[in-house]
């Protein structure tokens, strides 16, 4: 029994399920964050919009307006009477499990531009899509740096792209996409750079980037964005270290992969297994999307999208697991080549983490933060001593910790997952090997106004202790 | 085969301590933790040293460790961010006011200065304390640190030494023979040594009770969280409302209060430490503590197990039977309690006595505790804010 479902993230899967689950008669409610304020669009989750959103998005209306013209499913959704929340975060998901038998039936935390509200439910989907991954480079805090998703988003949805003069970096399937867009609206495409020696997207993206005359640099690497206030060019270098130059563009598009939004099921306690084909960690589900938590789903692929509507509509549950989805091209792979390029290429002292201003060299040497102006008497290594095969090599909490990168406001959606292949390239163990780093409630930072309780019962009230005030009962 | 001096179990504060200690005075020392270094309540403590006003048996050892406190950097060579700003408690209602009333009569019995002050007087300390707060009592002693630092830093000056912590490493079972410790029992064989101090927190009672030794320990879930950072606003510990409130150097605000929840663990194995809505609830008295708040955000939130012992005091025993094994454990005030207590245990393994205050806190108060202690107390697991 699904009961009442929850379904976060109105992608096409997250709409197909809850128009599906609405259709049979069951009580849904669809959120989903987008349209977002633009303060929260400024976080760079899931979509890194980078320090130059355009002023035009601050126009709510039109915004909402573009979201829903956007999406077909979600009208449709909208039209069948589904229960939809948009522009509504889910920042927590609770429910009873280990140590913690007081929470009811399970719940979600939602809160809203005018205030919060807890979810009762009986089953959570999941459908929360990706996010853009940009890793770091000289000059990536300037206004013009983006990802490939939210460029599709600025170009696509909310169609206030500003930019005239983009330099893409990444040849993947999204790099590709954002360049159709991109051209389709009249916008220039200066070069395309890619790290690796081929057109990630295959042969005939290699073929058709070479009919719209556009250069794409293989072996090639992004060495820093120029500019004072916004930027003005980019700078390249090829990675045998034979040439550099320079290219005068207002934007440069990081397009070379996103990755699963996992913050929710990592956070809830779902059980979860490193896929080097996303370069993620994600649930372990069945084949009907079911993760480690009982009527918690993950919508992975389509393949367990589809198998989860048939369970929507009667199947039973605990269907047995079909063939595992063909393999792609490893996307840890690709996102490692970069990475290594960028390190290559630019130097210690680029900024790794923009929240707490720490550089990649700080980070990997375990610097403490700088407002506290002391050193480590000596050098530490992150390697962990054990005896155990199992035992994680890194920390990445550990780094954290010591270090603040991926501590700050962004919550580490900035930053954590080049943080972690930093550390697997430089200390030479597999980024599997590395425990990640937690993920925690609340999903995206909140104003503490708009989440804290304001219909807190009495007997909470009454009832809420401190230590010392107990002690003194007895 | 005698491979280690001493072998402490647990790589939390107290465990860190410890072996920094004993290392330092000679011996060879392992470390073995069920998981990583400070994974536990030692990375998610508030942070304050406790002066134990409450509890004035412990007062004497509190006092112990705010001395090592202040010199705690140079001792280890890397930063705990130890504030010594003195510390606070604020009612904000009659019913606390009244509360800390009394309290401040307990903490007279210790020989801390501290004063009850009016509500004027308090935002005088505090300024952006909310207009409601009535007073409290204020002392200059005291001050708080940053838990992740402060064990970590332990840890890195235990290695400086020579000391080994191997992490992932869970304890068993604990190993004697002929009255003395032989050493224990881990996944991956068994390992020898003529000293064990136990540092598990809750988990210390389930790895002695096969020796036949009851240590009352109940463990216990509590909730925390962070903001986003502010501007400078104190520099106090502060408790107040039902939270314990202390801006970090980086101007996080963190705090932790509230409902709690009683649990049960299995021998090494790490426990579930699940958020709660109630984070929500934290936050609203964080906000009516201190308005100003509402201009920051909500960042991050975390719980942690905590180990109380039925009168929640500080428990440091050495055993004439096994020779050779002594434990310690703090109720919930461990992180500040950390440096006097390392070199309680450490001493009392090394020489059987220790010069620390630790008279009254030894395991023979708990002679008459009864078996099944925690659920009259309605503390078993599964008990909620109770
Ligand atoms: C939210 C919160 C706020 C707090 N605030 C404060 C505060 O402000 N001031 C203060 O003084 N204290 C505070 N405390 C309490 C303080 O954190 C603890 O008292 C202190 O950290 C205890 O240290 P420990 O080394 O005994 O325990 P822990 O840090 O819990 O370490 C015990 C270690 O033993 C290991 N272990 C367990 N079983 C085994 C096994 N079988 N084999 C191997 N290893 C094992 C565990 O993995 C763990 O690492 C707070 C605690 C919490 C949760």
């Amino acid at each position: 029994m699904l009961g009442k479902i929850v379904v976060v993230g109105a992608s096409a899967a997250g709409c197909r399920l809850a128009l599906a689950a609405h259709s049979v008669g069951q009580d849904v409610t669809l959120v989903d964050e987008h349209p977002q304020a633009m303060k929260d669009m400024s976080f760079d989750a899931p979509w890194f919009y980078g320090a130059g959103l355009p002023s035009a998005l601050l126009n709510d209306n039109s915004i909402a307006q573009a979201l829903l013209e956007g999406s077909p499913e979600l009208v449709e959704c909208l039209e069948a009477g589904v229960d939809i929340r948009v522009s509504t975060i889910l920042w927590g998901a609770f429910r009873n499990g280990p140590n913690c038998v007081n929470v009811g039936r399970p719940r979600v935390g939602l809160v809203t531009r005018d205030g919060n509200e807890i979810l009762e439910h009986d089953s959570l989907i999941i459908a929360t899509g990706v996010r853009d991954f940009v890793p770091s480079f000289k000059g990536w805090e300037l206004p013009g740096v983006f990802g490939g998703k939210a460029g599709i988003a600025l170009l696509d949805l909310y169609q206030v792209f500003e930019g005239r003069k983009v330099v893409v970096l990444g040849t993947s399937e999204l790099a590709l996409r954002f360049i159709r867009s991109a051209l389709s609206r009249g916008v220039e495409i200066v070069a395309v750079i890619e790290a690796g020696d081929e057109v990630a997207a295959g042969i005939e993206a290699a073929e058709w980037l070479s009919q719209q005359t556009i250069p794409v640099h293989l072996g090639h690497v992004l060495q820093e964005a120029k500019g004072s206030v916004a930027v003005t060019g980019a700078r390249c270098a090829s990675l045998d270290g034979s040439s550099t130059f320079d290219l005068d563009c207002d934007s440069i598009a990081v397009a070379i992969a996103t990755l699963p939004n996992i913050e929710l099921p990592a956070a809830m306690g779902c059980k979860m297994q490193y896929d080097p084909n996303v370069a993620s960690w994600v649930p372990e589900i069945n084949a009907q999307g079911e993760t480690s938590l009982e009527n918690v789903f993950w919508a992975a692929n389509d393949r367990a999208v589809d198998a989860l509507l048939e369970r929507i509509n009667g199947a039973e549950p605990d269907a047995p697991p079909g063939p595992p989805p063909a393999a792609s091209i490893s996307t840890l792979d690709y996102i490692k080549a970069w990475i290594s390029a960028l390190h290559q290429s630019g130097d210690d002292a680029v900024t790794l983490c923009q929240c707490e201003s720490v550089s990649r060299g700080e980070f990997c040497g375990i610097a403490p933060p700088a407002y506290l102006g002391k050193e480590l008497r000596n050098q530490q290594t992150p390697v962990n001593q054990s005896d155990s095969s199992d035992a994680p090599r890194i920390n990445q909490d550990f780094m954290k910790r010591m270090t603040r990168v991926s501590m700050g406001h962004c919550q580490g959606k900035r930053c954590r997952d080049e943080a972690v292949v930093a550390l697997s390239l430089r200390f030479g163990c597999d980024v599997e090997a590395i425990r990640p780093a937690s993920y925690r409630f609340p999903l995206r930072p909140i104003d503490l106004g708009l989440i804290a309780d304001d219909d807190e019962s009495d007997e909470i009230r009454l009832n809420w202790q401190m230590w010392p005030y107990e002690t003194r009962q007895d | 085969m005698k491979n280690f001096d001493i072998i402490v179990v647990g790589a939390g504060i107290l465990g860190l301590a410890t072996a920094y200690q004993a290392q330092k005075a000679g011996a060879k020392v392992l470390v073995l933790d069920a998981g990583a270094t400070a994974y536990e309540a030692s990375s998610r403590a508030t942070g304050y040293l406790s002066l134990r006003g409450e509890t004035p048996a412990e007062s004497p050892l509190a006092q112990e460790a705010e001395k090592l406190w202040d010199s705690l950097d140079d001792e280890l060579g890397y930063p705990t961010e130890w504030t010594q700003k003195g510390r606070i408690w604020a009612a904000l209602d009659e019913r606390e006011l009244d509360e800390l009333k009394s309290l401040y009569g307990t903490f007279q019995k210790t020989d801390i200065p501290f004063e009850f002050l009016d509500g004027d007087a308090m935002r005088k300390l505090i300024p952006c304390l909310s207009p409601n707060c009535l007073g409290g009592i204020w002392t200059s002693r005291s001050g708080h640190a940053n838990p992740q630092r402060t064990s970590q830093a332990f840890a890195w000056a235990f290695n400086d030494l020579g000391g080994e912590i191997r992490e992932y490493t869970p304890v068993l079972e604990l190993l004697a023979e002929g009255g003395k410790v032989k050493g224990v029992r881990t996944p991956q064989g068994e390992l020898h040594c003529d000293k064990l101090a136990l540092c598990a927190a809750a988990h210390n009672s389930l790895l002695l009770a096969p020796l036949g030794i009851h240590f009352p320990l109940a463990p216990v879930r509590l909730e925390a969280l962070v903001t986003t950072p502010m501007p400078p606003l104190f520099e106090q510990a502060f408790i107040g409302n039902g939270l314990s409130i202390r801006q970090t150097k980086r101007g996080n605000l963190h705090m932790n209060g509230g409902p709690y929840e009683w649990v049960d663990l299995e021998i090494g194995k790490e426990p579930a430490k699940p958020n709660t809505q109630i984070v929500r609830n934290i936050l609203r008295r964080a906000i009516e503590t201190m308005p100003v708040l509402k201009g920051a955000q909500f960042l991050r939130s975390w719980a942690g197990i905590v180990d109380m012992a039925p009168d929640q005091m500080t428990t440091i025993h050495r055993f004439e039977s096994p020779a050779g094994l002594v434990t310690a454990a703090c109720s919930g005030h461990g992180f500040g309690m950390a440096p006097a207590v390392g070199i309680a245990v450490s001493q009392l393994l090394m020489n059987r006595e220790t010069a620390m205050p630790v008279g009254q806190l030894s395991l023979d108060r708990f002679k008459n505790v009864a078996p099944d202690w925690r659920v009259r107390r309605n503390w078993q697991a599964g008990r909620y804010n109770s």
